[in-house]
């Protein structure tokens, strides 16, 4: 394991950090927060890290897989680690629990907090809630490899162990183009939403908040109510970015580069709408029944479906309070998730889609057991390796599922709630139902369970496998052994 | 775009190391933004090879091949993107991105693919095309189907791999002869022998010392000195000794006059023994048998034997397994003046090779297509070794660094890698004036590690010295252990 490397990659990622801390430094220098301070100084302790640990170049940039997640896995936590810092020693979060639970919840795209007034936080400690939220929705390696120079192609590993979706395409040959695309076209949503939240009368700092919120999927309110209080164009305008930034970002890259008819012709995509429009088809009619209006029932609906489905978690209503099938809907909702290659979570659209012509391909083998039959997805026959993969991931995620119900329910609170606790924080959603529910916090869990709740989130966003392999006997032994270096003849 | 690809468990994704950068890369900011796109159409052994360099020299790639394992395995080493499809569809190629490409080279294994790759290309994209065309029938067309189907290279890899296995069997003492100048120059290397004059003398005494036919001094200049695994470009007061391995140019004439001087036999071989008759093998005998050399051609395959009995009339055609013991001495291996095993199997050529080594005082060459242990190999010393992928490779680098600096006009006409890769000799025309035309070597700050070997003006070689300088319309030979040069400019100290 070449570990001089992995420390490199962590060094970078420590300075990024320390970067995007000063930030909220800038906003706490605005209102005049003596909380600014504490930014500032976790800021100075990422970069001076960073810089001692990028000071050396490491001999070899040989990278191989295993190094790819170790080295992602690891960045993660060491960004929440250091990200929940300025929480902790403002005392705003008191607890070092919670604050690691908020940051980890906030760079995993989560959005699940355990603050039962999010009001009361300062203006510098709102703005790194849902900044952590844009930085993890796009990935933080994606962007280290957009930024720094790093020669060598092995660092499609990096992205492959960070990007969501069972594969990675790079848009371009060069990895550095692709990732610079990809930021390019992150900011320029982001930006959008920003202009067109301002031009709904929305305070600057809410809509910047909004959203970074939306960009990365993430879901932090910075009201108690979410985005419940807002006009109802505002909750429209981020109803669409949701839905935008839950499709499949090679869609973008297409469009720009005038290949409208590639981007339509993508299979993902159109399932992920046909998804969209279905549900929220079935949840506008169970609220009509609730006797609400149609426009109130349109925008209701159409808000959580895409607020779930893309794995946000923003609310305009109390959905625990709707019925029983709308609720079952929207527990659906979490578990498909959105697109591959965008910012948001769940199992992914791709992932299903295969998973269910894998099925119906199984059925006609019982119709006609010699017939030979590949499964077609984007007009491409899916490689064996990639159905073994995605059948693979499955099965793993419903064991970590069962394994976190099991461990949540020691507690013991009654089965919905733990059940949609680790749904809603498996898939990077935020709010479950009964006592998670959009109205509550997780705030109410005993430590053990939120450490629980922290590991399935980051495993939910890294997909399992690099941060499971962190776990592997063979990994740990040649990370802690120093036989782990290279035996060389001089 | 949507290439799908699968994540492997970790630790079982590869075997083989990427090797560290050797020599310094250069580093031009001008080749570092402005890397070419280039598409490579199948990814074979030539198709990995250009993929290593041009991707470290910062082009971006894509590659194209049928079967995605092949280039799986390729896209976790180097910064490249894969398409699985028929490179010759027109589809596939706009997936690629042919509109915007600056190069394709089709290297599949198949000739036909890959001139219709190419013909496909050029059509559809504003792009250079250059294609590998391999088999006999189609060699002697291919100045005009270059013509014809617009494109800007064919290379034939066993053809070229020929030629230099000729180029040695000329000059047997010599463990590689490379051509410059339209082969008015040659770069020769050996290995000092115990006893020569050579040993202990410095380079600086060399042309004072060394007396050549006729009273001459020797015109000579050493390039590159590999002793103990290091290479050395070196300079006036370099020692030489016995086991070094020498590089030297000189005009062709001078370089058996040298070989003479020091006391190292110059004349070629008067008879050559094959092993395998493919097409680097016809190709070999073709260039033997035109400079009056008796060839022998053992081959396994009566129907092939039957073939270049047709296509080869002069020379002896031996139907057998050429790997059998009993009859290679039946065949007279102890007498044959040199042994080229060219069978399509690395590992049978070694091992015949080292054979021959032990029964004869044979001059061998060993053609060594896949094997990528280049220690092991070195180790074993097998004298001369020719890799086809590689002599392929660099005259396709040659051309795309060439391309790549097209605005400032200093044309590559040839490179060469020499011990493994970590030297480089470019052949640079001087189309324009610049910074270091008109101005004596002495005043020049030129890099370190580097050195200028020979001038060709109007045909004439020069061997320069600091008085020389560089002329318009000169081409002018860079021996290097830098990497990336462009630009005659790029000798210069940044």
């Amino acid at each position: 394991m070449n570990r001089s490397m992995i420390r490199y990659v962590l060094g970078h990622v420590l300075k990024i950090e320390g970067a995007f801390l000063l930030l909220p430094c800038l906003f706490a220098a605005f209102y005049r927060e003596k909380e600014g301070l504490y930014y500032l100084a976790v800021a100075a302790i990422c970069l001076v890290f960073g810089y001692l640990m990028t000071h050396k170049k490491p001999k070899s940039n040989v990278f191989y897989m295993k190094e790819g997640c170790v080295a992602t896995t690891l960045s993660w936590v060491a960004l929440s680690f250091f990200g929940c810092l300025p929480f902790w020693f403002s005392g705003e979060i008191p607890s070092f629990t919670d604050a690691l639970f908020e940051t980890i919840s906030g760079f995993t795209t989560t959005g699940a907090s355990i603050l039962s007034d999010v009001e009361a936080l300062s203006h510098a400690a709102l703005l790194w809630r849902s900044f952590t939220h844009w930085i993890g929705g796009m990935g933080v390696l994606v962007f280290l490899l957009a930024i720094i120079p790093m020669s060598g192609g092995s660092h499609i590993n990096l992205m492959r162990a960070e990007s969501p979706g069972p594969s990675v395409g790079k848009l371009v040959p060069k990895m550095k183009s692709s990732a610079r695309i990809l930021y390019a076209i992150y900011l320029g949503m982001t930006v959008l939403e920003l202009i067109l939240l301002l031009a709904g009368k929305m305070p600057f700092f809410d809509a910047l908040c909004t959203s970074f919120g939306t960009a990365g999927t993430g879901g932090f309110g910075i009201k108690n109510d979410s985005i419940g209080g807002y006009s109802p164009y505002l909750q429209w305008v981020v109803t669409v970015f949701m839905i935008l930034f839950g499709v499949n970002f090679n869609a973008y890259y297409f469009i720009l580069f005038r290949q409208v008819k590639r981007a339509l012709r993508m299979e993902e995509v159109r399932y992920y709408f046909i998804v969209i429009f279905a549900s929220a088809a079935v949840i506008f009619i169970g609220l009509l029944q609730n006797a609400m209006n149609i426009a109130d029932a349109l925008r209701h609906s159409a808000f959580q479906v895409a607020s779930i489905i893309t794995t946000t978690g923003f609310s305009t209503a109390d959905f625990d309070l709707w019925s029983q099938t709308s609720k079952t809907v929207l527990v659906f909702l979490m578990f498909i998730g959105a697109c591959a290659g965008s910012t948001g979570g769940g199992i992914k659209v791709s992932r299903i889609v295969i998973l269910l012509k894998t099925i119906k391909k199984e059925l006609n083998s019982y119709l006609h057991p010699k017939s030979i039959q590949k499964i077609n997805f984007e007009g491409k026959p899916v490689e064996h390796e990639v159905v073994r993969a995605v059948n693979v991931y499955f099965i793993t995620f419903v064991v970590l599922f069962s394994a976190s119900v099991f461990l949540v329910s020691l507690e013991g609170k009654d089965l919905i709630t733990n059940f949609t606790a680790v749904a809603a924080t498996i898939n990077n959603i935020g709010p479950g139902l009964a006592l998670v529910g959009p109205t509550q916090n997780f705030g109410l869990f005993h430590v053990f369970t939120k450490y629980v709740l922290m590991f399935d989130m980051l495993a939910g966003r890294l997909e399992l496998f690099p941060l499971l392999i962190l776990f592997h006997p063979g990994i740990l032994r040649e990370f802690v052994s120093r036989k782990g270096k290279r035996v060389g003849k001089k | 775009m949507f290439a799908w690809i699968h994540v492997k468990s970790a630790g079982t994704f590869f075997n083989s190391p990427v090797p560290a950068e050797r020599g310094n890369t250069v580093k031009n900011s001008k080749s570092e933004n402005k890397g070419l796109n280039i598409i490579i159409v199948g990814c074979g052994k030539v198709g990995a090879a250009l993929t290593e360099q041009l991707s470290k020299e910062g082009n971006a790639i894509t590659l194209i091949d049928k079967k995605p394992q092949k280039m799986q395995a390729l896209e976790g080493l180097y910064d490249v993107l894969t398409i699985t499809g028929n490179g010759a569809s027109y589809n596939v190629q706009q997936e690629a991105g042919i509109e915007d490409a600056d190069l394709i080279i089709a290297v599949t294994n198949s000739d036909e693919l890959n001139l219709l790759c190419c013909t496909i290309a050029t059509q559809v994209g504003n792009c250079a095309a250059i294609a590998r065309v391999r088999s006999p029938e189609y060699s002697a067309e291919v100045e005009y189907l270059r013509g014809k189907l617009g494109l800007a290279m064919i290379i034939n890899p066993e053809l070229e791999t020929a030629r230099e296995a000729a180029r040695i069997l000329s000059l047997p003492t010599a463990l590689e002869v490379n051509s410059f100048a339209q082969g008015k120059a040659e770069m020769a290397k050996f290995r000092i022998p115990e006893g020569c004059i050579l040993d202990g003398m410095t380079i600086m005494n060399l042309s004072r010392k060394v007396i050549m036919a006729r009273d001459k001094k020797a015109n000579i200049i050493v390039c590159a000195i590999e002793r103990d695994g290091e290479v050395y470009i070196p300079s006036g007061n370099f020692e030489m000794k016995a086991g070094d391995i020498i590089s030297f140019v000189a005009s062709s004439k001078n370089t058996r006059l040298f070989m003479e001087a020091i006391g190292m036999k110059s004349g070629r071989v008067k008879n050559t023994m094959i092993i395998g008759g493919g097409r680097a093998a016809y190709y070999l005998a073709i260039c033997l048998l035109a400079a009056g050399i008796e060839v022998k051609i053992i081959e396994n395959n009566p129907a092939r034997c039957e073939e270049l009995s047709v296509l080869l009339p002069k020379a002896v055609i031996i139907n057998g397994d050429g790997t059998n013991e009993e009859l290679l001495k039946e065949e007279g291996i102890e007498y044959a003046e040199s042994f080229v095993p060219l069978t399509g199997i690395d590992e049978e050529n070694i091992l015949l090779t080292l054979y021959a080594k032990q029964v004869s005082g044979a001059k061998i060459i060993t053609k060594i297509n896949r094997i990528t242990f280049k220690d092991v190999i070195n180790s074993l010393d097998l004298g001369s070794v020719v890799y086809p992928r590689y002599i392929t490779a660099e005259a396709i680098i040659a051309y795309v660094r060439a391309k790549k600096n097209s605005i400032a006009s200093d044309k590559i006409e040839t490179l060469y890698h020499m011990f493994d890769s970590r030297v480089e000799a470019i052949e640079f025309l001087v189309e324009s004036e610049s910074a270091v035309t008109n101005i004596a070597f002495k005043d020049l700050a030129l890099k370190k590690q580097l050195l200028v070997s020979f001038i060709n003006r109007r045909g004439r070689i020069i061997i320069p010295t600091g008085q020389d300088c560089i002329r318009v319309g000169d081409t002018v030979m860079i021996v290097t252990t830098h990497t990336g040069f462009h630009n005659i400019l790029d000798i210069l100290e940044a």
